[in-house]
């Protein structure tokens, strides 16, 4: 289904994904008011959920479980900002690397704030309670989930969302996860570095912060 | 066979949905069932056959090598089981259709998918429906012209079956990949498919107004096979009843739609009640579509009813730097080139690489797939050289342009079959063996001659464009009205679009810009609709918008307005950025145009240097100190990345005024090492890639970027071939870091010397350590202070 375009896309989301700390000086601004327009006029979300029973899928690794603990049901999601923004980011690396750059953040935050919408459609069309959103990749959640939940929801024939051989989502900016549903109200399960397949390589956990609560 | 045209033909509803109802698990792989439980697929076409269908689909989806991939079985034994259990339930009297679905990996530039992998995987699935006796093929569900095309190609090259080809829109006209009706009308119709139409997605009365405007776009029959509504979100049940969908179906009979049939949610009963509903007399409500001119690129028509600016930029000829960019494989300047006529407002781009000794079978191609990754504009494959014409309109996502055949007599055999083949349109040249004749009305036999010899080809007489030739006015000065009458004699008598190269006229002559847009005029007003001139010469495109202002097309002035409403007149420059420009009096300074990241700045003050020093001086003594010194800022946490890139790509700025340069004078380019730079296989990731590549060129590192997604074999190739010291690799995916290990390793067995710095989100350095490389760079400044260290400088 189509979903809203944000009106703006989040300022202090959008600098912490660019590196900047603070406030952006006056020449950057202008680029990014120049690249939201320009995203916000190539954006065409789109979502598709579906409400299954736990054991509708093989979902391996034990943080998922812990995360849908306590929970009657999952509902499992994916939204992407459509095919016109990978377009929009490829003739920008040819005009402009920095501008490139910017918008490439950009979209990574408008991505997450459709899924906010689409989790709060979820939510008034379902009723009952959710957990936060679990994506494959994350924890002990292979990567490879992906092509499992996009199968289930056919979501290449619903939203013109793909997985390649490599695991990786086209259009690129898009999402996929899994929520827990219940009758009453439940919290989910953030996965520990040290059940977290990126546990050797995550630079959080180099800098000695985690991703619980980012 | 069927004929289309005489009486409405029932296609079937959704198999998927059947089985579904069957108890099919969701996500599961229908194309097994062929194999396992063939009955139930006969009983399920049976009962659409019962239902009314004429044509059934054959279970086979799904059934390719993607999909089919880890199953357990051929995509020749799914295929075959499939179609024999629809002809089971067919038998002689019913069609069987081998239904072809989307490839389930994305085509290049938006995946990673060739389009020569694409063809090959649809050639064997096409080879065999035809073997195991379909009566015709299915293209369906498509959201992908690109995709399209392999899988039409691959039906025509490896079957002769009538081809039907249905892609799906959203409400806005568009495939999910950006693909629209005109386009998808231009490309099908030049490919020579049947019939072409809409399926899926959308329910039967969101679907009208889409296959209203299929119909105005084609002549072809056209197909409609809708979803029954929208689907519940919680029961995937869909919204509208068999007799509501039949109703809406009913009135695709007054559009002289005349195959019609459901998509998912349609079970045999919404077949049945259509059919009841639907009127025998197609034809009615089929108004002839228009004999529009139309080319078009994979998601962007141009029709050919105003001037359309054909962008000259990308050709070598007499232009050093392209030449050298397209020895180079340099293709960020070729796009480059592209981006600056998308910006000063061209509609189609020529491309030309023909340099002597340059393999043109080899490069067109791969410029075409380069250039259609990052524009929207059709292009023009501008080539002598009929197997290199092939080659790029094979891959070419559209409908192009031929430039060009002439009325030699070989010419026109070698060449016109191919346009035909691809469904381009062509510029016939009016020259022959003989020469261009002088004379208006021996030219004018010439193109007479070509439009027969197109049509005897099959190409239709809308897709045949005349060039009359620009000769030098300083040289056959009597010969300019001549061309001019040529013109004007093609147009009216012959009906025909024209074409002309503009710039050629004012050859030898003083004050060229001149002569170039007072002809530009005259020829206009004599029936030109194609010139070829550079875009970014806004004498020149203002001169077309003046003329179509005055020729009243372009209504209430509007576009004239929207170009020009805030421009002086001697001061025609669109696009220099006013809040940067530096007035002429003051000595603008290099340090602080680079640092706040001033692009227009930055050249100009470049410009400045180069009065007085030299080239290498230029770059020695200002631009590398100032990048310097935003490099120090961003260590410090005082300047961030992004502002760095601005620097950076305003320094590019300069950096490309300096390559010209040296380019024009023949001096040897800047290069402090050559770095071959990729991002690995598998992964497509590519800004930071692309980051670092910007800030090691603005070091004076020569980058040779491979690109991403890169086998291990093009890597050790290139490194062996160019004698490279240092490679750059970049993955972003736990699961891409063992492609570069395996690229490290098997570089290093080559060429042993040959060292590595690497980068990515998930890398670590005892990661990087682990797998061979020499230099674990964190960001792009780490990388300059790796390669400094490599070649000493």
């Amino acid at each position: 289904m189509k979903l809203e375009k944000p009106l703006q896309i989040d300022e202090k989301q959008w600098l912490g994904r660019l590196g900047v700390k603070g406030q952006a000086d006056q020449h950057l601004r202008a680029a990014m008011d120049t690249c939201e327009k320009q995203l916000l006029q190539a954006i065409r979300p789109q979502g598709v959920y579906r409400i299954l029973g736990l054991g509708a899928l093989n979902l391996e690794g034990t943080a998922i479980q812990k995360h849908l603990a306590g929970c009657g049901e999952m509902t499992i999601m994916a939204a992407t900002l459509g095919a016109d923004v990978d377009r929009l980011l490829r003739v920008a690396q040819i005009r402009d690397m920095a501008d490139a750059f910017i918008l490439d953040c950009g979209a990574s935050v408008l991505i997450e704030q459709v899924c906010d919408e689409l989790e709060e459609q979820i939510q008034q069309q379902a009723g009952g309670f959710l957990t936060g959103r679990y994506s494959p990749g994350y924890g002990d959640l292979p990567i490879e989930t992906q092509s499992q939940l996009l199968a289930a929801l056919d979501a290449g024939r619903k939203i013109g969302l793909n997985v390649n051989n490599n695991h990786i989502m086209i259009p690129r900016k898009s999402v996929t996860a899994i929520l827990g549903m219940a009758d009453h109200p439940v919290t989910g399960y953030l996965a520990t570095c040290g059940e977290c397949a990126l546990r050797d390589t995550c630079v959080l956990r180099k800098e000695g912060k985690s991703c619980a609560g980012f | 066979m069927l004929d289309f045209r005489k009486r409405p033909i029932f296609l079937d509803g959704g198999m998927g949905t059947t089985l579904q109802q069957s108890g099919l698990r969701p996500g599961a792989s229908p194309d097994l069932l062929s194999l396992t439980d063939p009955d139930l697929i006969t009983s399920i076409h049976k009962r659409y056959i019962e239902a009314g269908s004429d044509i059934v689909y054959a279970n086979t989806f799904g059934a390719n090598r993607f999909k089919l991939e880890g199953c357990g079985h051929t995509v020749e034994e799914v295929v075959d089981s499939a179609v024999k259990a629809a002809r089971a339930a067919c038998g002689s009297e019913y069609f069987v259709a081998l239904d072809v679905g989307p490839l389930g990996e994305l085509l290049e530039p938006m995946g990673t998918l060739a389009f020569e992998e694409a063809y090959e995987a649809f050639a064997q699935v096409m080879a065999q429906g035809a073997a195991s006796g379909a009566d015709l093929i299915v293209i369906e569900t498509m959201t992908d012209l690109y995709e399209v095309k392999a899988a039409v190609l691959a039906a025509k090259e490896h079957t002769v079956l009538p081809v039907l080809v249905s892609m799906t829109f959203e409400e806005n006209g568009r495939t999910f990949t950006g693909t629209s009706i005109p386009c998808m009308a231009a490309v099908l119709e030049g490919l020579g498919v049947q019939a072409v139409g809409i399926n899926c997605s959308l329910g039967p009365v969101e679907i009208f107004p889409l296959a209203k405007a299929l119909c105005d776009a084609t002549k072809l029959p056209v197909l409609v096979k809708p979803n029954a509504g929208l689907p519940d979100p919680r029961t995937g049940e869909y919204s509208i009843t068999p007799k509501e969908f039949a109703q809406a179906m009913a009135k695709y009979g007054e559009l002289g739609v005349s195959l019609v049939g459901g998509c998912c949610g349609t079970t045999p009963e919404y077949i049945a009640e259509m059919k009841k509903a639907f009127s025998q007399d197609i034809m009615k409500g089929r108004a002839p579509s228009q004999e529009k001119s139309v080319i078009c690129s994979g998601t962007q028509a141009a029709v050919i009813d105003k001037v359309t600016v054909i962008g000259e930029r990308i050709n070598p000829t007499g232009k050093k730097r392209m030449k050298q960019a397209l020895i180079d494989r340099d293709y960020d300047y070729i796009l480059s080139q592209a981006v600056q006529q998308i910006d000063a407002g061209a509609h189609v781009l020529d491309v030309n690489v023909g340099i002597p000794d340059i393999d043109e079978v080899e490069l067109l191609p791969k410029v075409v797939k380069q250039l259609q990754a990052i524009t929207d504009l059709p292009l023009q494959i501008d080539s002598s050289n009929p197997a290199a014409i092939e080659a790029a309109l094979r891959v070419y996502n559209g409908k192009a342009i031929v430039n060009s055949v002439n009325g030699e007599e070989k010419v026109l055999e070698r060449i016109l079959p191919i346009v035909k083949k691809y469904g381009a349109a062509v510029v016939g040249l009016t020259l022959d063996e003989n020469g261009i004749p002088s004379k208006a009305e021996d030219r004018f036999a010439i193109a007479e001659r070509i439009l027969e010899r197109a049509a005897a080809a099959g190409i239709p007489k809308k897709d045949v464009f005349i060039d009359c030739l620009t000769l030098t006015a300083s040289a056959q000065q009597a010969e300019v009205q001549e061309t001019l009458k040529a013109v004007s004699m093609v147009k009216e008598r012959l009906g025909l679009h024209t074409v002309l190269g503009v710039s050629n006229i004012s050859f030898g002559l003083p004050c060229r810009p001149l002569i170039n847009r007072t002809f530009l005029a005259l020829a206009m007003e004599n029936g030109l609709d194609l010139p070829i001139i550079n875009p970014n010469d806004e004498d020149m495109m203002g001169t077309i918008y003046a003329f179509e202002m005055l020729h009243n097309r372009d209504k209430n002035a509007e576009h004239f307005i929207e170009r020009y409403s805030d421009v002086s007149l001697g001061a025609m420059t669109r696009g220099a950025q006013k809040q940067e420009a530096v007035s002429e009096n003051q000595e603008p300074s290099l340090f602080h145009a680079l640092e706040k990241g001033m692009k227009t700045d930055t050249i100009h003050a470049v410009e400045q240097l180069l009065l007085k020093e030299d080239e290498m001086t230029v770059v020695n003594d200002y631009l590398i100190p100032a990048l310097d010194k935003v490099g120090q800022g961003f260590e410090k946490g005082t300047i961030f990345l992004p502002q760095m890139m601005q620097a950076a790509t305003a320094a590019q700025g300069g950096f490309e005024l300096i390559k010209e340069r040296l380019a024009s004078s023949g001096k040897d380019q800047v290069s402090k090492g050559r770095v071959v730079i990729a991002t690995v296989k598998g992964d497509i990731h590519d800004i930071g890639k692309n980051i670092v590549k910007v800030i090691m060129e603005n070091y004076g590192f020569e980058m040779i970027d491979l690109g991403r997604d890169v086998p291990v074999e093009t890597i050790v190739e290139t490194v062996l071939e160019k004698e490279i010291k240092l490679v750059g690799l970049s993955a972003l995916m736990t699961t891409t870091l063992k492609s570069m290990e395996e690229t490290i390793l098997a570089v290093k067995k080559a060429a042993p010397e040959c060292k590595f710095l690497v980068g990515g989100a998930v890398l670590t350095p005892d990661y990087a350590e682990k797998i061979g490389a020499d230099y674990y760079c964190k960001d792009a400044m780490k990388s300059v202070e790796a390669a400094k260290e490599v070649f000493g400088g």
